[in-house]
């Protein structure tokens, strides 16, 4: 009996080392760069790293990143200058694109439909519209000299809080034994492919069960709902009404069909301007997002850049420049 | 609760330290825990249909000892023995054919111009299990009846025989004359044995999690909208039936004898290597053994077997292929599936063929020729197109899926319904089979490698492949659990 136990411990101990070489061989786990917050009280990414993401139990997505030295995804560092006309991406990791190489994001594929753009990337994953335009405020030197800023919006994730504050709960999870764990990256690989999150699933529901309650789901779903669209609401007028954004050069990306009436009603009549992203992916009929993530594939991307590129032709910006783009992408705008 | 899942992954230590640690010199204690461990096992789905399990145990406890007072007047044991049958048939009558003999029968009249205006169909939820353990009882008062075993009177042994929780839900089906010794005898820890088990249960998950559920999002894919397909796919779709059905099951069987294994009884094998079959006789003495070997002692040989001649042995065979049809589900597919190897069984018997690979294996002695190669491909081809039956939802559905396979030809593209890469399947399935084919001697021992270091790199890939294929967002249940 002993024999059995110390052996099953032994086998599985080099057992799990053996996996856990080979989820690194074969570079499995996701692999995501450091964070931090700079003095600016701005969250980011540690400057200068460059790996690998991965995503799918068997590398279904493996795509290259590359942090420029402000700290976020980009082939290019941010530099803007008087005679370009430069576009400012901000948003969360849809906008990240650790799902994709670097150097094919949504702003390169913006890029290559309008040659005399510059798009600037400020994706970080978890931004809300507090951070977005916290990041906006804080970097107003740069952002003074970009000549648009299209900000991502999700509904109603964007919006749970009206004001910007400094949260430590990204850094904490690459601190203390969340931070160790990471360390193993067949742990980090389990995560990935909800192994992990399938267990804890089935412990909480066991919990939930031991004590009679259902998990809090006998809410009434309508007052809930009725609460979140009021609250949503007043967080987006307090932070849009922060002083100091130039509103004139901010644009929101938005999937028009996720807001609340009470929001689309209210960007309409106080002339916000947005751009709804998700009437192109909707009409598509292949697959806009990754397996096992929510997150677009290299489709939803070019989907999404096309949204906006339309969006700019249809604005007439840079105006100098609306002669050169080709006849052809005019018509594919219509 | 199933083998593959977390509650059972703390089940089964508790119940293997109780069963070893607490209870080590404690015989009754030992059956008392394993008892109760299947009944919480089997309670996990519906603790309502424990009743009915305790009762099939109580009637056939009873009937068995009945069978045996009476037995010098054969007569009348025969009536105790037509009380088990009527009460094991008849439970599984209700739960699983009652609505398929209404809607046959309402449909039936209907073909003949008769109107059932009103018909009582009833929202019946299937047991699970339940065509195993009620064939498992039945058997045991049978072989009460033919003088093979002396009924017991040990309540607690015998409800542990019926209820023995690894083999409970989808067998394999054992016999009393088998297993009832074995739980009422005493048992000792063995460390060989134990080993073997966990060998054996890590194989039967790899064939369960890497083969059948990774290949079911596609099979259903295909089954589901064959009409969009074209014939290569949906043959596709139909071999990789194959495959996810026997490693469902099979999976299945031996993490059933592995987990036994661990509490020092032996069940029978039920699978070995049926894809290596050279033809459909042998085929059927690789699978599903413990339910066509019942058939066989329980159907086949009281009708007369093949000693009354040929007519009557080509009679015998037909009603036990369309019997064990009819077992897998109340479905006329299953029966014509049974009805479709029967035909494909009956042309070796009459040439005296059906035996002709008894006892030994492919490539035994040597690697196999092409003429055995052949042999092995024509019965999988056929094997496969059989399942189509199997798998279809009704008998249109089967009979559009083979004109689909003879009538839409056109380009064999194929994606994931989740847009996986198909060429991992692929790559996988050759894998597997090659190494079904290099472990192919011993079904009872996937791991035959001597080598520590070798046998530990076999055991990391296997967990590595586990994880590779694992889907936290498919169906983890068993196909058998639904028969």
């Amino acid at each position: 009996m002993k024999r059995l136990f110390f052996k099953i411990l032994a086998y599985g101990f080099l057992i799990l080392l053996l996996v856990e070489a080979l989820v690194r061989g074969l570079h499995l786990h996701k692999g995501t760069p450091e964070r931090m917050i700079d003095e600016k009280g701005v969250e980011k990414w540690v400057p200068g790293q460059s790996g690998f993401v991965t995503t799918g139990n068997r590398r279904q997505n493996f795509s290259e990143y590359r942090i420029n030295d402000l700290g976020f995804n980009s082939y290019r560092e941010f530099d803007p200058q008087t005679e370009t006309y430069e576009v400012a991406l901000i948003g969360d990791s849809f906008i990240e694109g650790f799902h994709q190489d670097y150097y094919n994001s949504i702003g390169k594929k913006i890029e290559r439909r309008m040659p005399e753009l510059a798009v600037y990337e400020f994706g970080y994953a978890g931004y809300d519209l507090a951070d977005e335009l916290h990041l906006v405020q804080a970097y107003d030197e740069l952002f003074e000299k970009i000549d648009m800023v299209v900000v991502y919006l999700h509904y109603p994730d964007d919006l749970l809080r009206n004001r910007y504050w400094v949260s430590e709960e990204r850094l904490k999870l690459q601190k203390g034994m969340y931070g160790l764990l990471q360390h193993s990256k067949l742990l980090v690989y389990l995560q990935n492919i909800g192994f992990l999150n399938s267990m804890t699933k089935q412990l909480v529901s066991w919990k939930h069960a031991i004590s009679g309650s259902s998990g809090g789901k006998e809410k009434s779903e309508g007052n809930k709902d009725q609460g979140l669209e009021h609250k949503t609401l007043e967080n987006f007028k307090d932070l849009v009404g922060q002083p100091g954004l130039n509103h004139e050069k901010i644009v929101f990306l938005v999937d028009e069909q996720l807001l609340s009436e009470d929001l689309k009603n209210y960007l309409l009549t106080a002339g916000i301007p947005y751009i709804d992203y998700g009437k192109v992916l909707r009409q598509e009929k292949a697959p806009v997002t990754l397996i096992y993530d929510q997150h677009w594939n290299d489709l939803g991307r070019e989907l999404v850049a096309k949204a906006i590129a339309a969006y700019l032709v249809n604005e007439q910006k840079p105006p100098i420049v609306q002669k050169q783009i080709p006849l052809n992408l005019h018509e594919e705008y219509q | 609760m199933l083998f593959n899942s977390l509650a059972y992954f703390l089940f089964l230590p508790l119940i293997f330290f109780l069963y070893w640690v607490a209870f080590r010199r404690r015989h009754l204690w030992q059956n008392i825990l394993l008892l109760v461990g299947s009944y919480i096992f089997y309670g996990w789905w519906d603790w309502r249909f424990l009743f009915l399990i305790l009762a099939s145990t109580i009637v056939d406890f009873y009937v068995g000892k009945m069978v045996a007072k009476a037995l010098p007047d054969k007569r009348r044991a025969r009536l105790w023995l037509w009380v088990s049958v009527v009460f094991n048939l008849g439970v599984l009558g209700f739960f699983k054919y009652y609505n398929f003999f209404v809607g046959s029968m309402v449909d039936g009249l209907h073909t003949l111009g008769l109107e059932m205006n009103s018909v009582w169909t009833l929202k019946i939820i299937l047991p699970v299990g339940i065509s195993f353990y009620t064939f498992q009882t039945m058997s045991y008062c049978f072989d009460i009846y033919r003088g093979k075993v002396q009924p017991t009177n040990n309540f607690v042994d015998f409800a542990a025989f019926v209820s023995f929780f690894p083999q409970l839900v989808a067998g394999p089906i054992e016999r009393s004359s088998h297993l009832l010794p074995q739980i009422s005898g005493k048992r000792k820890f063995n460390y060989e044995q134990s080993v073997a088990g966990l060998r054996l249960f890590l194989y039967g998950m790899l064939k369960k999690v890497v083969i059948a559920d990774a290949l079911a999002p596609i099979v259903d894919d295909i089954f589901n909208h064959y009409e969009l397909h074209a014939a290569p796919v949906l043959f596709m779709g139909a071999v990789f039936f194959g495959f996810q059905i026997y490693g469902d099951f099979s999976g299945y069987s031996d993490m059933a004898i592995g987990t036994a294994k661990l509490f020092g009884i032996e069940l029978r094998s039920n699978f070995r290597f049926p894809y290596f079959s050279r033809n459909i006789g042998e085929f059927w003495r690789r699978w599903h053994i413990s339910l066509s070997s019942w058939f066989r002692d329980y159907l086949y040989i009281p009708l007369g077997g093949s000693r009354e001649g040929k007519w009557k042995a080509i009679r015998n065979i037909f009603i036990i292929f369309l019997v064990s049809g009819l077992w897998h589900g109340a479905n006329w597919t299953f029966v014509v599936w049974g009805g479709f190897h029967a035909l494909l069984f009956i042309p070796l018997f009459l040439l005296g063929e059906n035996r002709k690979y008894k006892g030994s294996f492919l490539g035994e002695h040597e690697f196999p020729g092409a003429k055995e190669i052949l042999a092995v491909l024509n019965t999988f081809f056929m094997v496969t197109l059989s399942w189509i039956f199997f798998r279809a939802e009704d008998l249109g559905h089967a009979i559009g899926y083979f004109k689909g396979l003879i009538g839409q030809w056109s380009l064999p593209l194929y994606m994931h319904p989740q847009g996986y890469r198909m060429i991992d399947y692929f790559l996988m399935l050759l894998c597997f089979i090659a190494y079904e084919y290099y472990i192919r001697a011993d079904e009872r021992n996937p791991v035959p490698i001597k080598t520590g270091a070798v046998r530990l790199v076999t055991y990391t890939l296997i967990v590595f492949a586990l994880l590779l294929f694992y889907d936290s967002g498919s169906d983890r249940s068993f196909i058998y659990f639904q028969f």
